[in-house]
């Protein structure tokens, strides 16, 4: 994997895990994970509940120097991480809680602009609780993005919201891409959340990746591209959940019986 | 919209037979289901939480109390020996306040649990920290406070008694005593009960110790520490009434223990007339700073 022919024309990597081992007792969860992800590429990692996403993402995060286990893992200088709930401090104020850990005077000017950035302006004071889900959930975007990482880690952040504000937040995270740049790794359960933002995705199973699927769709793409169906049906076939079935011979054969 | 469904419903039911088969109630409300449905504006929903509280609403129970008292005094149903009205008490105590009286005890007795609280709350906070923070102060701390929470503070006069003999030093150090144990326990508690994902979401962000414990620990452990000194502070007066019995020279409690050698009920009213109020005014006072302190919680207390 070290001597793979795409490096010599890929991005330099922000992202290189060689070989990654975890286990819980005699579970091993993660099962020599070799992964690289190149400077401002969006990768999504997609598998059945339990296949070990989060583990992955904790591991590249450094976040489980409890867990046993083995490998190397290469990260940038500035990593940030976003979790499926928000986890804003309750007792910080809005701004406060985006620039928390952020030093240097301007710290709060970017934080304010970060906040303007994801729709909050005038926001800054508020308590976390008196925000919705989804504000709470953009505040905590402002927060992982205010610092400029190269990396950016995100555990099904928009997991715990609905249908509408999912694809309100989709078309922020791509704007917020834009500008500020950094490779992404998203752990998501949505397939189509998957194709619609990566530019690769992944499918973990039995602790390695069964699936390394590269999107070829324009960056602003629409469930509509017709080829999102394509990438689709791959991916579910590789999750083994398989097309439905909907011609009508079939249809009808079944009914006969 | 209870008003038009009840007397429908008191109809139904006398004119039903007595023997009211399933069948019979299906003929009796086939009708009504063939007119509109009755509409009508939608009253507000009755709120399940406490409702607002009314400026002073605390104050409401006491009042009545003293109503009733009164009340009692002035029908002669009271031997004045033993329980006086409320009017003497206030005429006593007025009398105190003229002459000084009442101002010295008081000065002494606040003194006392001003000085044994705040004494006690840095002590329980400081060890609280230490033990909450490291596991060396929690082997070497926690124990230790463990055992002396078994052990009640009144055990422990006689002892202190020896060591500081009976002037200041040692009643302030019980209402200390007093004071330290529930602030310790529950800031300790709240301390080590952080959320984990508080903690991780610190390490995500690279957090320093120092900014951790600033901007996670601690405020995050502030509601259990103000679990605490609510205690503590109910506990202070306790610990107070206790150690100006025995032995004092000033205080209310030396007041109220002089008054029992004459039979004075009234003065040993006005006594606990003011024990109520320093303790009434000291939670409100918790409360409201509570208040301030901890304003971006929303909870059924406020
Ligand atoms: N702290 C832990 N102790 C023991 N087992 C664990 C622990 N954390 C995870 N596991 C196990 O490791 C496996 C992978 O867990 P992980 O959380 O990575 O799954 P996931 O792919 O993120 O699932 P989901 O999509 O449901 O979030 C699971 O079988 C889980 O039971
Ligand atoms: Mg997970």
């Amino acid at each position: 994997m070290a001597t793979h022919p795409r490096e010599l024309t890929a991005p330099p990597a922000v992202l290189r895990t060689t070989a990654l081992r975890r286990s819980f007792g005699e579970r091993h969860v993660l099962d020599g994970v070799n992964l690289e992800i190149g400077r401002g590429e969006f990768v999504a990692l997609i598998g059945r509940s339990g296949s070990g996403k989060s583990t992955l993402l904790r591991a590249v995060a450094g976040l489980d120097d409890t867990v046993d286990g083995s490998g190397e893992v290469l990260v940038p200088e500035r990593v940030s991480l976003v979790f499926q709930d928000s986890r804003l401090l309750p007792w910080l104020r809005l701004l406060d809680n985006v620039v928390l850990g952020q030093s240097g005077a301007a710290a709060r000017e970017r934080g304010r602009a970060m906040l303007a950035e994801v729709g909050l302006a005038g926001r800054e004071r508020a308590w976390p609780h008196e925000l919705s889900g989804g504000e709470q959930q953009r505040a905590a975007l402002a927060r992982s993005l205010v610092g400029e990482p190269q990396l950016l880690l995100a555990d099904e952040p928009f997991g715990a919201l609905d249908a509408l504000t999912r694809i309100r937040m989709h078309a922020l995270l791509r704007a917020l891409l834009r500008t500020h740049g950094p490779a992404v790794l998203l752990v998501t359960h949505d397939v189509d959340e998957a194709v619609l933002l990566a530019d690769r995705v992944l499918v973990i199973e039995d602790g390695a990746f069964s699936l390394d699927l590269r999107i070829d769709l324009p960056a602003e793409r629409t469930a509509e591209h017709p080829d999102v169906s394509r990438y689709r049906a791959r991916l579910l076939a590789a999750l083994g959940i398989g097309a439905p079935v909907t011609s009508p011979a079939s249809l009808s054969g079944r009914t006969s019986s | 919209m209870t008003g038009t469904l009840i007397p429908a419903l008191a109809r139904g039911r006398a004119a039903a037979p007595a023997v009211a088969g399933p069948d019979r109630v299906a003929e009796a409300s086939a009708p009504a289901a063939l007119e509109a449905p009755r509409i009508s504006p939608q009253s507000r929903r009755r709120r399940l939480g406490r409702g607002r509280l009314f400026p002073g609403a605390r104050l409401a129970g006491p009042l009545l109390v003293l109503l009733v008292w009164q009340v009692a005094a002035s029908a002669g149903l009271l031997d004045p020996r033993l329980l006086t009205g409320p009017d003497v008490v206030a005429v006593s105590g007025w009398g105190l306040l003229q002459d000084g009286t009442l101002a010295t005890h008081v000065g002494a007795s606040l003194g006392r649990a001003v000085l044994g609280l705040a004494l006690g709350t840095v002590a329980g906070v400081v060890l609280a920290v230490v033990a909450g923070l490291t596991r060396v102060g929690e082997s070497l701390v926690d124990g230790t406070l463990q055992v002396k929470r078994a052990i009640p503070n009144l055990a422990l006069i006689p002892l202190l008694i020896l060591w500081l003999g009976i002037g200041e030093e040692f009643k302030v150090t019980i209402v200390a005593l007093g004071v330290l144990i529930p602030i310790y326990i529950n800031t300790y508690s709240a301390l080590t009960g952080i959320d984990t994902k508080h903690i991780e979401l610190a390490e995500s962000l690279g957090l320093t110790r120092w900014q951790y414990v600033r901007s996670v620990l601690l405020p995050g452990a502030l509601p259990g520490f103000f679990v605490g000194f609510r205690l503590a502070v109910v506990g202070s007066w306790m610990a107070l009434i206790v150690v100006e019995t025995i032995n004092a020279t000033s205080g209310i409690g030396y007041m109220m223990s002089q008054a029992q050698l004459y039979a004075q009920s009234d003065i040993i009213l006005v006594g606990l007339v003011v024990y109520g109020i320093f303790g009434f005014t000291s939670d409100a006072l918790v409360r409201l700073l509570e208040r301030r302190v901890l304003s971006w919680r929303r909870t059924l207390a406020s």
